[in-house]
């Protein structure tokens, strides 16, 4: 009977399973998670410290999910490393476990800056409902917080903290919030949402020390200015939790390497989700892009191919959807151009007083990335025209009217349409 | 499975559907108490003008679900047996990963309710109440026909 091992109990991971489950039904199917918990919606972290998301609803499958799927799930077992030679895997308690095919899908974890201080207890990373139980059962005692770091992250962690009644600094090197998917304008708008709702946003700083015997007290900035703190959140970055491969000869950048199957160098090992790097269809070439949807996405591609199928991946790109106190913001692709790069074009409308904020980005005719800000309910037709990479010039100027939609967009879109007659 | 589908020609862009629509999922069902309600109830159905004609654009329930996929709360499952993509209000966070993904513009967000909107065939009833309002029968409730790719 073929064994499958599948590294990686999230969503990469459970969407292998899923479409390897399609497509087998007998295959004996091995999940292995370094983490104490069935798969839950690791995205809802900052909603369950907020006390938005209750334990139960942050389970990402029922709890039967793993006996009807026929599945042996090894918890709290962490691999440390492949041997591809020998098609087996090696766990931290030296037990063995071979396979005929493998899934890395393994996530990735914060990184932590090599500030003094950094190691206090106290100081905490943001990914696992175990980070944020350790968060939680300090808030008792816990008056004022700092996060590190202006990302999606940092900022999620300052709403749930806030939401808990925290006073709340979020300390960003950089000259704006989300500097990784919003262009300046953009980002002041997020600023500004926040901002009124009482998070603190101090900019164009870096943290140098992290203060205090035992507990934390405060921390320390490059400006030589200093805020009490007792918590600290550092949200700077994810790196891909590689190291199970360092020494094999699966190759790999930041991420492991994936061709358009999902597959790594070695044929019958594949990867997919925040380890992997896979072709990026706006940059044209290989980048991390670590998204839930696209681990998902990438899950699936790769436990079909595993099974026997042959799908095609077309490719990643950056995406995301975020909403802080109403403000509802999504960006796609390419968010920002060089000052003076004329290999790009943009589309801009900007309503201050609505709160509303576009931009679309071009190359030659092909849409190659967009911000909303405000109004985002076309972003479904703009991802479609980036990652179909459609010809957008008869259509240019109604794109950021009022009455946009599909219908304009149908006789150009791969799938016939099917229920217009 | 039914679906629902669209004569072009016949649609007059009147929006009838939309306002049964927002009826059908108000509170009270009837038009001048719906308008009365506190959170208003908003359309799950748009009608979009392009080019001459109208179009009634919404969810489709889609058998490989962007939306489904992209959901990281696990609200949205796509339930074999009806055919459906149905939606877990209790476990929504609004997030919009759905909004972002749907390739039609399909499912939309209301900011008030954090809930997104999305077409629900009217679960509970017989068919979907936007086809008995269409004036001029545009709006065809029938078995599904599947158009080769
Ligand atoms: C607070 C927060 C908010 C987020 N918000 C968004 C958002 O709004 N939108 C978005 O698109 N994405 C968001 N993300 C990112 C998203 O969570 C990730 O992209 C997604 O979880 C990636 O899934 P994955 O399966 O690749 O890896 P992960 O979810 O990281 O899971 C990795 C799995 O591998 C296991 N594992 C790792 N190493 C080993 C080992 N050596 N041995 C055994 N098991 C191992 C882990 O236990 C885990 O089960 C957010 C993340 C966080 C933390
Ligand atoms: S919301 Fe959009 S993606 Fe989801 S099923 Fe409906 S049409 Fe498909």
């Amino acid at each position: 009977m073929k064994q499958y091992i599948i590294i990686g109990n999230s969503a990469a991971g459970i969407s292998a399973v899923e479409a390897i489950r399609q497509r087998d039904k007998t295959a004996k199917i091995l999940v292995f998670s370094d983490e104490d918990y069935l798969a839950y919606c690791r995205c809802l972290i900052s909603y369950y410290l907020a006390g938005e998301v209750k334990e139960e609803k942050i389970l990402y499958r029922p709890e039967s999910f793993y006996k009807e799927n026929n599945i042996e799930l090894l918890l709290n077992k962490k691999v440390i490393r492949v041997d591809s030679k020998r098609n087996r895997v090696i766990c931290e308690d030296k037990s063995q476990f071979s396979y005929d095919a493998l899934l890395i899908a393994t996530g990735a974890s914060p990184k932590f800056p090599e500030t003094k201080g950094i190691k206090k207890r106290g100081v905490f990373g943001f990914r696992t409902l175990k980070d944020t139980k350790g968060i939680a059962g300090l808030l008792p005692v816990t008056k004022t917080a700092c996060v590190l770091g202006g990302g999606l992250i940092g900022l999620k962690a300052a709403y749930g903290l806030k939401k808990r009644n925290v006073e709340v600094k979020v300390i960003i090197k950089s000259r704006q919030v989300l500097s990784q998917m919003l262009d300046f304008q953009a980002a002041g708008f997020v600023q500004k949402r926040l901002e009124e709702n009482g998070i603190e946003i101090i900019l164009g700083q870096d943290v140098t020390e992290i203060i205090g015997n035992g507990d934390i007290k405060a921390i320390k900035l490059d400006s030589d200015k200093a805020f009490e703190s007792s918590l600290v959140i550092v949200g700077k970055g994810v790196s891909p939790n590689i190291d199970l491969i360092k020494e094999t000869e699966i190759k790999f950048n930041e991420g492991i390497l994936a061709n358009n199957l999902m597959q790594t160098n070695i044929p019958n090992i594949y990867t997919a989700g925040d380890v992997c790097e896979s072709f990026d269809v706006t940059r044209g070439e290989h980048s991390v892009n670590a998204l839930w949807p696209v681990a998902v996405e990438q899950g699936k591609i790769a436990g079909a191919n595993m099974s026997g199928d042959n799908l095609n991946y077309i490719g990643s790109l950056g995406m995301n959807s975020i909403e802080f106190f109403g403000l509802p913001v999504v960006s796609l692709g390419i968010y920002k151009v060089k000052e003076g790069d004329t290999n790009f074009t943009e589309l801009k409308l900007c309503d201050i007083k609505a709160n509303i904020y576009k931009k679309i980005i071009f190359k030659d005719n092909f849409i190659v990335g967009a911000i909303f800000v405000g109004d985002i309910k076309n972003s479904g037709i703009f991802l479609r025209l980036i990652r179909e990479r459609i010809e957008v010039s008869s259509f240019k100027d109604r794109l950021l009217q009022e009455n946009f939609g599909y219908p304009d967009i149908m006789d150009l879109v791969k799938d016939k349409e099917q229920v217009y007659v | 499975m039914k679906q629902l589908y669209y004569d072009v020609k016949k649609c007059l862009g009147c929006k009838s559907c939309e306002i049964a629509c927002a009826l059908a999922h108000s509170l009270t069902g009837e038009l001048f108490k719906a308008l009365k309600e506190e959170i208003l109830s908003l359309p799950r159905k748009k009608v979009i003008s392009s080019k001459d004609k109208n179009y009634p654009v919404s969810c489709r329930h889609c058998k490989d679900p962007k939306c489904v996929e992209a959901c990281m709360a696990a609200a949205l499952v796509f339930d074999k047996e009806k055919g459906m993509v149905l939606h877990d209000e209790s476990r929504c966070v609004g997030c919009w990963m759905c909004v972002m993904v749907c390739p039609y513009a399909a499912i939309r967000p209301n900011i008030k309710t954090k809930i997104p909107l999305r077409c629900d065939k009217c679960k509970d009833k017989d068919e979907p109440s936007c086809v008995k309002a269409c004036p001029t029968g545009a709006i065809i409730w029938q078995e599904e026909v599947v158009v080769e790719k």
